[in-house]
């Protein structure tokens, strides 16, 4: 959230996964002033030091350090130009986070707060600056909350909380939501710390730019997307089975598909009482099958809304956007085979490849979504 | 008693180009016109573009057993009063 005032932002976060080496890495930065001057500083703060951090090539405290060290240092104010949180963390929860500057880390197991220890790196080159560092070992159902000091100092100065939020106060207000409701999500609860904290500020007027990062540690959840028949006719059952067996949401989308599974699973499907809805094939049902719907014209309608950004919408695409959002791993299985009437030149629309647009969902669902994804030829 | 006629319009991505999304009004007129001795509803894929594909027809519906060859609403409820005319 923007300080008031201001046409730009102040703090800046990035955050990146990497499925190949299943880790994942988040970086938030608050750059000194504000407005453009600020959105600068901590832009360039944060990429510098993901990219540092994903080269693999210096531990991630050494990045920090680097940096740390190198960060000019304001004329007018004599302070850093840029303070930064960076979090590494892998898929067996061991996770690393350096600090400097931004107000402490909480992390909560079992609505308790945590005490980590931590490592205190002084900079060689300016007697102000430290940066701390911490390895912790994180378990299911752990949370990790960072933000920028436009939280823990909102409200200060007026009203009933002369001295800000603060740390505390943010603890309070987090460990009430997490009674409330243990299972929120990440996007939620980060969007819940930020409206608190204007809420607090005067004529919810935010003097500071205010952002917050959560990590939750969990379950992944499991996703199956199957489209299009297998190239291989007398190998239905099989993937018919394979589909039935996987563990987690799953979607059909394809008509010729939709058949296949209802024919070798011995499961009916039922349709929805609507021919279209918003130039799109009604969806279907089956039972044990969280979402039913045409193949191509949705897939790349579903593309489409991935790219830009616009989730509920009422069709078919809508809910297979919704479906593919609500899951943290992804496996598509991509029938090989081609329906000739597709290519006929008559057709008044043309008709995508169906495995060209899955490559591009995929890298959609990766790139701008941090979603896992595994796609599998049959 | 005779028994109910079953229209199923073809909702598969060839068919659905080629213009069943315009057999909407099916739904909404035949249940006026015939109450409840006939049924309308959409399925996934009847399968007939890939069979046929060189001389394809589509879209398709099908009324009972019987395959409409480029259906419109007028061919469609001619063909459903010519099974009700039957039974």
């Amino acid at each position: 959230m923007k300080k008031y005032n201001q046409n730009a932002y102040g703090d800046y976060f990035i955050s990146k996964r990497y499925p190949d080496e299943a880790k994942l890495i988040a970086v938030l930065s608050d750059g000194l002033g504000s407005g453009i001057k600020a959105n600068i500083l901590s832009c360039m703060t944060a990429t510098m030091l993901l990219k540092f951090i994903e080269g693999d090539q210096i531990p991630i405290s050494k990045a920090a350090e680097i940096i740390m060290n190198s960060l000019p240092v304001c004329q007018v104010r004599k302070i850093s130009y840029s303070t930064f949180s960076a979090i590494e963390v892998n898929d067996d929860g061991d996770a690393k986070i350096v600090e400097e500057g931004n107000p402490e880390f909480i992390w909560i197991r079992d609505n308790e707060v945590m005490k980590p220890e931590f490592k205190s790196i002084p900079s060689k080159t300016f007697k102000n600056r430290c940066l701390k560092v911490y390895k912790l070992n994180l378990r299911l159902g752990d949370r990790l909350i960072c933000c920028s000091d436009g939280v823990t100092q909102s409200g200060l100065g007026g009203g009933r909380l002369k001295l800000g939020l603060r740390r505390e106060g943010l603890i309070t207000l987090l460990l009430d939501k997490l009674k409330e409701r243990p299972d929120i999500s990440s996007t939620e609860l980060s969007h819940y710390i930020v409206n608190q904290a204007r809420n607090i500020e005067t004529d919810r007027l935010p003097k500071d730019d205010i952002s917050a990062c959560v990590l939750y540690f969990r379950e992944p959840r499991q996703a199956l997307v199957f489209t299009g028949p297998p190239y291989h006719q007398e190998k239905d059952s099989e993937y018919a089975k394979m589909f039935a067996n996987f563990k987690g949401k799953k979607a059909i989308a394809g008509g010729t598909t939709a058949n296949l599974i209802s024919r070798e699973l011995n499961r009916p499907i039922t349709m929805d009482t609507t021919i279209s809805i918003g130039k799109l094939p009604a969806c279907s049902y089956m039972e044990g099958v969280d979402l039913v719907t045409e193949g191509i014209l949705t897939l790349t309608k579903t593309l489409e809304y991935l790219e830009a950004n616009t989730p509920d919408i009422d069709n078919a695409a809508g809910k297979l956007v919704k479906f593919l959002l609500d899951s943290d791993c992804i496996t598509f299985m991509v029938g090989a085979k081609l329906n000739q009437a597709h290519y006929d030149p008559a057709l008044p629309i043309e008709i995508e490849i169906r495995k060209n647009i899955i490559k591009k969902m995929a890298n959609v669902l990766q790139d701008k979504y941090f979603k896992k994804v595994n796609i599998q030829y049959m | 008693m005779s028994e109910k006629v079953s229209v199923k319009v073809c909702l598969g991505t060839t068919c659905f180009v080629m213009g069943s999304s315009n057999l909407q009004e099916l739904i909404e007129t035949v249940p006026k016109k015939y109450g409840d001795k006939v049924e309308v509803a959409g399925v996934p894929c009847l399968g007939l573009c890939s069979i046929d594909w060189e001389f394809s027809k589509a879209p398709y519906v099908k009324v009972n057993d019987d395959v409409i060859k480029e259906a419109t609403v007028e061919k469609v409820l001619k063909a459903i009063d010519e099974k009700l005319a039957k039974n």
